[in-house]
């Protein structure tokens, strides 16, 4: 520390550099006396650092700062242009002092590292005048020294309060501990209990005492049993906290979008200057978190984009106001996750493009027959697009718009992303960049449907509502969920998650996700919620083709992939499956209870079953049969006759003696093969009566096919 | 024996212990092949070893739904998310259990095999095996085969499946140099 007296001031000098450059472009649009206030409190705070550590120079420039804001601090009027000029001009400066105050670590990347004094934060102006030269060095040199610097600086003011998040997220798993602790006394006091139970039952052979070991041997097995579930709990709980953990320290890779905003609020600010116009900034979008390469290049690409849409795309005021148009051109960055991608957006209200001045240069150039039939609007664009028009040297106007295109398209080849443009004679253009994500950090609702768990985007989720069996029951058999007044389509996960393969065994769905996206909304019936976590998606892996409704995988706690599911993809899945009533596949009917004491038996006439496309309960006693019988609604049962307890046709006939199970079908399966066993069969109720030494797999799905229509 | 016997004995079978590790597994001279006898899809087969990455048991592996029934879903290795792919049904012949046992093919992008049943791990001497020239056309991921006790087994070739893979989910970057 004492090596180096300017470790803080660096820091602290960074965040109040960016603190001042956002706040003065704020100023620019919405001046107020907070704003200046604020402002002056920053430049002033600089002040006092600087002089601290005699950095006369950074000192000197923000009492400068100061100096033109002070009669300026009640006042709610836009600043004179040459005093904002000025405030920017300062900034500037002490952005590249603060700059050269790093020690060599930026690298040859950063030309502000190793020559200080103020440089020009924006591009140089590609504004049509001289479009080849723009169009080679512009992209290198944005790409060094992209103002915004988002590796440096709000990134780094982001991180500060992502890892407070971080630590409290340890400092909540490691509370979570505490019952693990105090459960190690716990288990101390029962080992003394079973000890002396032990002696107990060592010496006493008495009535009494035995009665007293029994009592003993109770309070000790429900102690226990209070002990498993509180551990149980705990370790949940304790994993759901890690997970969160990680989820957060994945989190720091990334970078909030926000980051890039104050660089184009800059560039369009610079160039609506130059071109003597008024325009509006505005950005949405900017809490989605990103990778950072991502980011930078995107905001390369945009910085190009915005400038010519001011320099290019903005009319002059007199031209706005004899169009009607306020005389403040707008310019709106927009960033919007879809999917696995991420849109950039660039919007402006200005003139559109010259669509007539793109067919004269293709024309000139011979991309285009004179006189043939005109081209249409998309094939224009697509040339526009495929550069070559923008290095003509003559149509200088629509050569400055092809340039900010070229490095969008430049960025997009390389991520393996899309440019499109969408323009609006009078009325203004639209350039959208969409990238592929590789990583991005989202907060998503777990859910848990037929033992699968997965997760879904919390931005997606609009609300959940819990289910009764019988709306479930409903929602799944018409394909529709009554909410809000609304039938909403039903799709329950299972069905998405085990397309074509049987669902194995759950309690069904019990809560309904409303997700919605696109103005679509979708119900998606999960068995139940397992709480919310931040989690760093990743695509799926290539040769992993996957159903729409997956979105990505996360990586849980144990290493293993966690699918996280598309809110557009679940909706166009519900529309694929038709919303409709269920689906004839075997899987939704009723399941098959199968009672039989031999394990092998009930795993050979599982998979038998299964293969056909049942889905399988599995009892290894009547009794246990019969409990589960009446659980759930089944659509057939069975049975082996000779088990210890219950035989089978006691189960059989206590079944047909219940109303509600008498509708089931049953069939015995037996090794006894005499008419005698048969007819009691018969007489008990049963439908079938399958002998195991004859067992013969597709006589037994016969019968199960036609009692139990799959 | 005497202690300085023993002594010499203990020294010795701890140079072969040692050096079993310092030595890389998948070397082998011209003359042998290290092999895997497997079992899937309930019928015998065996593997090079040298066309691995490594060998993995019961190790979780998310069911993904889509159009690929060989795919049983993605694992996860040190980070790294892996598609997992069915051998029996890869070969023609699937089974409705799970597979337990994963075999991580050599090359990119990454891959897993998955069959039911490892049998051992076998040295055999090349002269067992009956290799077969060239490649057969189509999606046939078998390449010869190896006498082995218990019988003959045919030899799953792993960039053989790889090269399955890449075809039936339309990877095109796939290069035959690979082989």
């Amino acid at each position: 520390m004492g090596r180096d007296p300017l470790r803080y001031f660096r820091i602290e000098a960074r965040e109040l550099v960016d603190q001042i450059s956002a706040g003065v472009l704020d100023l620019d649009q919405q001046p107020g006396p907070d704003l200046v206030a604020r402002l002056l409190r920053f430049a002033h705070t600089l002040k006092g650092a600087a002089r601290v550590v005699r950095q006369q120079e950074i000192a000197d420039r923000a009492h400068a700062f100061e100096e033109v804001l002070v009669p300026h601090r009640q006042g709610t009027s836009v600043l004179p242009a040459d005093e904002m000029r000025e405030l920017l001009r300062l900034n500037d400066e002490i952005e590249a002092h603060v700059a050269a105050l790093e020690p060599s670590s930026p690298g040859p990347a950063d030309p502000r590292g190793t020559e200080p004094g103020p440089v020009d934060p924006a591009p140089p102006a590609d504004d049509g005048a001289d479009p080849a030269r723009a169009a080679e060095p512009v992209m290198s040199e944005a790409a060094a020294k992209s103002p915004a610097h988002p590796e440096a600086g709000p990134a780094a003011r982001g991180a500060t309060a992502d890892v407070d998040e971080l630590l409290d997220a340890v400092g909540e798993a490691h509370t979570r501990f505490a019952p693990l602790r105090t459960g190690g006394h716990a288990l101390d006091r029962l080992t003394r209990s079973a000890e002396a139970l032990a002696d107990q039952l060592r010496v006493g052979r008495a009535a009494a005492h035995t009665d007293a070991a029994r009592a003993a041997a109770a309070r000790l097995a429900a102690d226990l049993a209070a002990l498993g579930r509180r551990i149980t709990d705990t370790v949940e709980q304790v994993e759901r906290e890690l997970d969160e953990v990680r989820g957060r320290a994945e989190r720091l890779r990334l970078v909030s979008a926000a980051s890039i905003f104050t660089a184009l609020h800059r560039a369009v600010r610079d160039a609506a200057d130059a071109q003597d116009k008024r325009v509006r900034f505005e950005s949405r979008g900017g809490d989605l978190r990103l990778d950072p390469q991502v980011l930078n290049l995107a905001g390369n690409a945009l910085l190009h984009v915005v400038r010519n849409a001011v320099v290019h795309g903005i009319e002059t005021g007199e031209d706005r106001l004899a169009a009607g148009k306020p005389a403040e051109g707008s310019v709106l960055v927009e960033v919007e996750r879809r999917g696995r991608s991420v849109a950039f957006r660039c919007a402006d209200d200005g003139r559109g493009f010259d669509l007539a001045a793109v067919r004269r240069t293709a024309e000139a150039r011979g991309l285009l027959t004179p006189g043939g039939t005109p081209p249409d609007e998309q094939t224009l664009l697509r040339l526009l697009l495929r550069g070559g028009i923008s290095t003509s040297p003559t149509v200088t106007d629509v050569a400055g718009r092809g340039i900010g295109l070229d490095v969008a398209r430049d960025v997009a080849d390389q991520l393996g992303g899309e440019v499109s443009v969408r323009t609006d004679a009078g009325l203004g253009a639209t350039v959208e960049l969409v990238l592929p994500l590789t990583l991005m950090s989202l907060h998503g609702l777990i859910v848990e449907a037929a033992g699968a768990v997965a997760t879904v985007p919390l931005d997606a989720v609009r609300t959940c509502v819990r289910l009764l069996p019988e709306q479930a029951a409903t929602a799944a058999v018409t394909g529709k969920l009554a909410h809000d007044g609304q039938a909403v389509p039903f799709l329950p996960l299972a069905r998405a998650l085990y397309a074509g393969t049987t669902v194995p065994d759950g309690a069904g769905p019990a809560v309904a996700v409303i997700v919605a996206a696109d103005g679509a909304a979708v119900a998606v019936g999960v068995d139940r919620l397992a709480g919310t976590s931040t989690l760093v998606v990743r695509p799926l892996p290539e040769l992993a083709p996957a159903a729409a409704v997956v979105g990505g995988v996360s990586i849980d706690l144990d290493g293993n992939p966690r699918l996280v599911l598309d809110a557009q993809g679940l909706i166009a899945e519900t529309a694929r499956l038709g919303g409709g009533a269920e689906p004839a596949a075997p899987a939704r009917a009723l399941p098959i209870l199968v009672v039989d004491d031999s394990l092998t038996t009930r795993m050979l006439e599982r998979s038998i079953l299964e293969s056909a496309g049942y889905e399988v309960d599995l009892a290894a006693s009547g009794e246990e049969g019969l409990e589960l019988a009446r659980s759930r609604r089944y659509g057939l049962y069975l049975t082996d006759i000779d088990m210890p307890g219950i035989d089978g046709f006691t189960f059989v006939a206590e079944t047909r003696a219940d109303p509600e199970l008498a509708v089931v079908p049953a069939i015995l399966v037996s090794s006894r093969a005499s008419a005698e066993d048969r007819q009691r069969g018969a007489a008990v109720g049963a439908s079938a009566y399958v002998v195991k030494g004859e067992f013969n797999q597709e006589e037994l799905l016969a019968h199960i096919r036609k009692l139990a229509p799959a | 024996m005497s202690p300085t016997e023993v002594t010499d004995r203990l020294a010795a079978l701890r140079d072969d212990f040692d050096r079993s590790f310092a030595e890389p597994a998948r070397q082998h001279d011209a003359e042998h092949a290290e092999l895997l006898a497997i079992r899937a899809g309930g019928r015998p087969y065996a593997l090079r070893l040298a066309q691995a990455r490594g060998v993995h048991s019961d190790r979780p592996v998310t069911p993904l739904p889509g159009p690929q029934p060989a795919l049983l879903g993605v694992a996860g290795f040190t980070g790294a998310i892996v598609p997992v792919y069915d051998l029996a049904a890869l070969l023609g012949h699937p089974l409705p259990e799970r597979p337990r046992w994963l075999v991580l093919a050599l090359g990119v992008p990454p891959l897993a095999l998955a069959f039911h049943e490892l049998d051992g791990h076998v040295r055999v001497a090349a002269s067992l095996i009956v290799e077969e020239a060239g490649a057969r056309a189509g999606r046939d991921v078998l390449r010869g085969m190896v006498a082995l006790p218990g019988g003959t087994r045919p030899i799953v070739d792993l960039p053989s499946a790889r090269a399955a893979v890449h075809q039936l989910t339309g990877h095109t970057t796939y290069n035959t140099e690979e082989r």
